[in-house]
């Protein structure tokens, strides 16, 4: 039955070539021992640092891209001891400790310890229309500047909260794409000593953006929500409700953000191999925070393989919690009180096609197998990552446990049939 | 019965066997109440394949009770409960190499021997159905078998009137005394005439000595596609082997393609003696999906979204366990099905009901559900609550 189990592998695997997985990957290496990099991507870099296609000039600024250079370098100088796969996903881990990876790396293998450094997803409330063609994230909206340094065709409308909407804003402005307005959720010019509290950098960064922001006239509304998303002759038409009154706004492509989450859905908890998870990931504080965090992680694994002392754990990455808690209390919002608004008819579960209306024909509190099987919730290609969060709360009397409906078993992802099926064999042994 | 009694019975175990028996009760006008630790189709039932089949059941005693299942359940599904969850559809038998081949020999006998609702429509080469792929030598089409999702047929047995549902709700034990059965729940006790335990794998809990190992097998769910490219359920004739014949050496991979009614393919499966429904290996997963998608290419052009490992209630005899615990007045053990409670749960329900309203079984059936009686294990020590 188990004929053939593999040999273990002495690399440590390492998933995502972003900040945190390289920054880990640099520690590992440098303590000795060899790693794997893998990410789905075309090139690393992660989220923060993607990279423009080829002949594609960067849009990244100076600081970033010093800080890419310099973790680049010290990649490079541990060449030997580094490999690194893009086009590669990962499928999971099983308990026997095999490793799943599919694309141009594919392989089965016993890694020595797993590093998940798979970043953050973006959070998206659903909202009327939230589903509709050329509504995206606004992350995409900015994957896609930075790979193409183009902008998006037509109208672009941002909307929903966190500094990200005003930081794609800024880039839109300078690639000559001024949005049509910034929908912000939150109060985050309310707070101007909270703010003042904030590590310069942040504030610097924010600054600026905000700037070019308000100098190409943007409007930026705050405390402003999008009541509905609906098609129009010419486009898209988003319905906004404000302090101040209802107002309309036409579009072509709208990109949407309530904040991050560690992309984790579906990802191994612990194995027979250690298994950690590094930046945000494992904690989604940004960019500062996983590079911090990597280096520390990658520093600790590499301690308990070769049972050398654990590190002192660093200090910068409480420095980066707190800032991001006072971040969330500048744009602290009352979204999530309006999901019980929703018209009846909003999807939730977009793989599925559920709505509201469908998830209340379960009743009060059907925990989590009446929300799968029954209501089939959660049940589609993507197993929760996306809507688990919205029907949990939704699903859920205040004051109870959230039902857990996402999926924490592999495939992390879905995988193709013919990436797993064994080319080698005939398929017909015992 | 008395008004000392919270209900006239209690079912412990809210699985499609427990779920069928309540509403065979509560049709009979008796106050019945269903308790389960988790809530309902929560273990075996609601992680299965939903087949209701005949062919895979093993000659003799199942294959006879499966057979009058499969029968009733027609008739439950025409005008009764099962209406929305019970589809009757086509099974395809395929295989490869003598071994196979002589199984499917022994499954058509089986099948004319049982003169039942089941019968071979077709039997030949690969040809006989579209869209098949290579590695397959003979394909022979079942008609009369049916595909429940367990989780529908629970839902649909429990919403009938007068059945009383109760959980989460841990049986933490019960005590027989002064004629009727006092039930222990974690917030309450509940007294009542007869109390039924259905608890599939977690029966050993309450009767220890109980000869039930769990034994999972695999499963692999894909996204959807188009609906109907397949039939019907789609088995390689090694899973009759592995069903029909405990310990022997299988011929192939016992690989089981079923078509789901929402376009997605549900695959297995394999059988591991454990019981840990998260434990699936891609090792494994990969040799069911080798075989399947070399038999059934169109599965090249899916995705897995997801896979779990069901686990099944297995007897040392491979019988289920239905009938009066010895010992232990007024308790009756319905466990043990092994995977084939979907298929045998309408007429279980039908007899257990039957049993505990003091009234004698089909006559037709009478002997092999005496088979199914705890009594053969009294010498293992089995026993009720002290």
């Amino acid at each position: 039955m188990r004929g053939d189990r593999l040999m273990r592998d002495s690399r440590v695997l390492v998933i995502g070539a972003g900040l945190a997985g390289l920054a880990a990957a640099v520690e590992i290496a440098g303590a000795g021992l060899p790693v794997l990099v893998v990410d789905q991507a075309q090139a690393p870099g992660g989220a923060v640092h993607r990279q423009p296609l080829p002949g594609v000039r960067s849009i990244a600024s100076g600081m970033q891209r010093r800080r890419w250079t310099r973790l680049m370098a010290q990649i490079n100088a541990q060449a030997e001891r580094i490999e690194i796969r893009c086009n590669t996903r990962f499928g999971g881990m099983d308990y026997t400790g095999d490793a799943l990876l599919t694309g141009d790396g594919r392989a089965l293998m016993q890694p020595r310890a797993l590093v998940l450094a798979t970043g953050a997803r973006e959070r998206v409330q659903p909202r009327p229309g939230w589903t509709l063609p050329c509504v995206t994230t606004a992350g995409a909206i900015q994957a896609e500047l930075k790979t193409t340094a183009h902008p998006p065709y037509g109208r672009v409308l941002l909307a929903g909260s966190g500094p990200l909407l005003l930081a794609v804003a800024a880039e839109l402005v300078r690639l000559g794409r001024a949005p049509v307005a910034v929908i912000e959720a939150g109060h985050p010019f309310s707070h101007p000593l909270s703010a003042l509290r904030l590590p310069a950098s942040y504030l610097i960064e924010a600054a600026g953006y905000l700037l070019r922001v308000k100098a190409a006239g943007v409007p930026v509304l705050t405390g402003a929500h999008v009541l509905a998303i609906t098609p129009s002759a010419d486009g898209l038409v988003v319905r906004v409700n404000t302090p101040r009154g209802d107002r309309s706004f036409g579009a072509d492509r709208i990109g949407l953000h309530d904040g991050i989450a560690p992309n984790d859905a579906g990802l191994p908890v612990d194995g027979p191999v250690p298994v950690l998870r590094l930046g945000d990931c494992r904690e989604a504080l940004g960019a500062r925070a996983a590079l911090a965090d990597g280096r520390a992680g990658g520093g600790r694994l590499a301690a308990q393989l070769l049972g050398r002392a654990a590190p002192d754990p660093s200090a910068d990455l409480d420095l980066q919690r707190q800032a991001q808690r006072r971040l969330g209390a500048i744009y602290a919002h009352d979204g999530l009180t309006r999901l019980s608004d929703l018209p009846s008819d909003t999807v939730l579960c977009r793989c599925e096609n559920r709505t509201l209306a469908d998830l209340r024909a379960l009743g009060s509190n059907p925990g989590a197998r009446g929300l799968r099987l029954d209501g089939r919730f959660g049940m589609g290609p993507c197993q929760g990552r996306f809507c688990a969060e919205w029907v949990g709360r939704l699903s859920t009397p205040a004051g109870l446990p959230l039902p857990h409906i996402g999926s924490n078993r592999w495939p992390s992802r879905p995988i193709p049939i013919s990436d797993l099926v064994d080319p080698s064999a005939e398929g017909l042994e015992p | 019965m008395s008004d000392r009694l919270d209900h006239d019975v209690i079912i412990a175990g809210a699985g499609v066997v427990g779920a069928a028996i309540a509403w065979h009760l509560a049709r009979a006008g008796v106050r019945v109440a269903i308790i389960d630790a988790t809530g309902p189709a929560a273990a075996a039932s609601g992680a299965s394949d939903g087949a209701v089949s005949v062919a895979s059941k093993k000659p003799g005693v199942m294959a006879r009770l499966a057979s009058a299942s499969l029968i009733y359940t027609h008739d439950l599904a025409a005008q009764g409960p099962l209406q929305a969850a019970f589809a009757a559809r086509p099974a395809h038998i395929f295989g490869s190499g003598a071994a196979e081949l002589a199984a499917m020999d022994t499954l058509a006998a089986k099948l004319n021997h049982l003169s039942g609702r089941v019968r071979v429509v077709a039997d030949g080469g690969p040809d006989l159905l579209s869209g098949l792929g290579t590695g397959v030598d003979r394909l022979m089409t079942l008609e009369g078998e049916g595909h429940m999702p367990g989780h529908k047929a629970v839902r649909a047995y429990l919403a009938a009137p007068g059945i009383t549902c109760i959980w989460p709700a841990p049986l933490l034990g019960y005590e027989v005394a002064d004629g009727f059965v006092t039930v222990r729940l974690a917030d309450r006790t509940l007294r009542a005439g007869q109390l039924v335990l259905a608890l599939g794998v977690s029966s050993p809990d309450l009767i220890p000595g109980l000869p039930i190992v769990p034994r999972a097998g695999q499963l692999i769910v894909t996204d959807r596609g188009p609906v109907g490219a397949l039939s019907g359920s789609l088995t390689a004739a090694a899973y009759l082997v592995a069903k029909t014949q405990d310990g022997a050496a299988l011929p192939l991979l016992p690989v089981v393609i079923d078509p789901l009614t929402s376009g997605q393919y549900l695959i297995g499966s394999t059988r591991e003696d454990h019981g840990d429904p998260t434990r699936v290996d891609f090792a494994t997963l990969r040799r069911l999906l080798t075989r399947a998608a070399t038999v059934w290419p169109a599965l090249r052009d899916r995705r897995v979204i997801r896979t779990f490992a069901g686990v099944r209630a297995a007897v040392s005899d491979s019988l289920p366990i239905v009938g009066p615990l010895p010992g232990a007045d007024r308790v009756t053990i319905v466990t043990g099905f092994e995977g084939d409670g979907i298929c045998l749960s309408a007429l279980i329900g039908r007899e257990v009901a039957r049993m505990l309203c003091g009234l004698s079984p089909d006559a037709a059936l009478a002997a092999d559900l005496a088979a199914l009686s705890p009594v053969r294990f009294s010498k293992n020590r089995i026993e009720g609550a002290a």
